[in-house]
């Protein structure tokens, strides 16, 4: 459905009282308001968000983001995640990292982390571990791959388990992917060239249909 | 009635190193309670002013119910497709049984609608013909 600011969503259903809200809706009162112009799209049982195109990331709680280390101080890291504002990230805040072992990241790198708070008024935080400490996927990316921004809803298209672009491309050639929420995406390949195709698909997929992109990657072949 | 009190872990035992999630856990447990009791207050009185809901903010990753994004394809780096068997291979999997469970439901609505035709047909062609057989012409001829 089709929804513009100031619009009010109907029949709001409610879990044991809650009604979860993601992007684009607020709560006004007891009602809630749509934000943005787009599209409303509800997710059984209580779930309400609008859809529409944009490139402008906005950091939420728990997203995975590809982030540029743009300062060193001290023990903490500032990342460029694309926000209105850099992110802090604690050099503590690895797998295995203590007082005197630091990882070895300097300015420019790459980390893939998680938005641990990411308050309107308040700097974000990210860390590269879970809280039982393990990196698991999050940490520092290699200096190998190509880092290109893409907008937020490819990155949405391309995360849904039901998408087979990324697949595809891995059945043309070998690669790694980390596609950060914030429309950053980290590409690393055996060759330049599988790294490039790649990215050429990220871009036709930016502009065509999933069937495109799949006739795109065949000829890659 | 009071049901039994719920056992509770020494925080000797909890400090043990195999212990640790567990520990965790009961933290976390202990935590939301103090929570709990902290804003039971506010927050039934902030229900009953603006009617009974509360909104609960999430990103878009919750909401279409998206895969993490650090993924690796055809053996380029083992660590993570190792990880990704854990969650990516299981939500592909859910996504596939849905898609032919989706057909099959469809399909088989079909299926079944013709199957009881060619069955009733069977079945009433067979007494049909019998009954036809059977009726007595009538007496004008």
């Amino acid at each position: 459905m089709l929804v513009f600011p100031g619009d009010v969503v109907k029949d709001v259903k409610s879990v044991k009282g809650v009604t979860v809200l993601g992007p684009g809706v607020a709560p006004d009162g007891s009602t809630v308001r749509v934000t943005r112009a787009g599209r409303l799209h509800a997710k059984p049982p209580n779930t309400y968000w609008v859809e529409h195109d944009q490139k402008r990331y906005v950091p939420k709680r728990g997203d995975l983001v590809v982030g540029i280390v743009v300062k060193k101080s001290g023990d903490l890291l500032k990342i460029d995640i694309g926000g209105s504002e850099p992110a802090s990230l604690s050099m503590l805040a690895f797998e295995g990292a203590t007082k005197k072992q630091k990882p070895d990241l300097q300015v420019g790198d790459l980390v893939y982390g998680r938005l641990l708070n990411a308050h309107k008024e308040m700097e974000p935080e990210l860390v590269c571990v879970d809280s039982y400490f393990k990196a698991g996927k999050l940490g520092p990316l290699s200096n190998e791959g190509f880092l290109v921004t893409v907008s937020l809803g490819l990155v949405w298209r391309l995360l849904e388990a039901e998408n087979p672009i990324l697949e595809a491309v891995g059945k043309a050639a070998p690669f790694e992917i980390a596609v950060g929420m914030n429309g950053r995406v980290w590409v690393n390949g055996r060759s330049v060239k599988d790294v490039l195709n790649v990215v050429r698909c990220l871009e036709v997929a930016e502009r065509h249909d999933d069937r495109t992109v799949l006739d795109f990657c065949k000829q890659l072949k | 009635m009071q049901g039994p009190k719920p056992v509770q872990l020494s925080k000797s035992i909890l400090d043990m190193k195999f212990m640790k999630r567990t520990k965790e856990r009961v933290l976390k447990e202990q935590e939301d309670a103090e929570g709990k009791a902290m804003y039971s207050n506010e927050i039934t009185d902030e229900m009953k002013k603006s009617g009974t809901i509360v909104f609960t903010e999430t990103s878009i990753f919750n909401c279409r119910n998206l895969i993490e994004g650090r993924l690796s394809f055809g053996g380029m780096n083992p660590e993570i497709e190792k990880l990704m068997s854990n969650d990516y291979t299981r939500k592909k999997q859910e996504v596939e049984k849905r898609k032919e469970t989706d057909v099959s439901d469809a399909q088989m609505a079909q299926e079944y609608s013709t199957l009881v035709n060619t069955m009733a047909n069977k079945f009433s062609g067979k007494k049909n013909r019998n009954k036809r057989k059977f009726i007595k012409p009538s007496e004008d001829f």
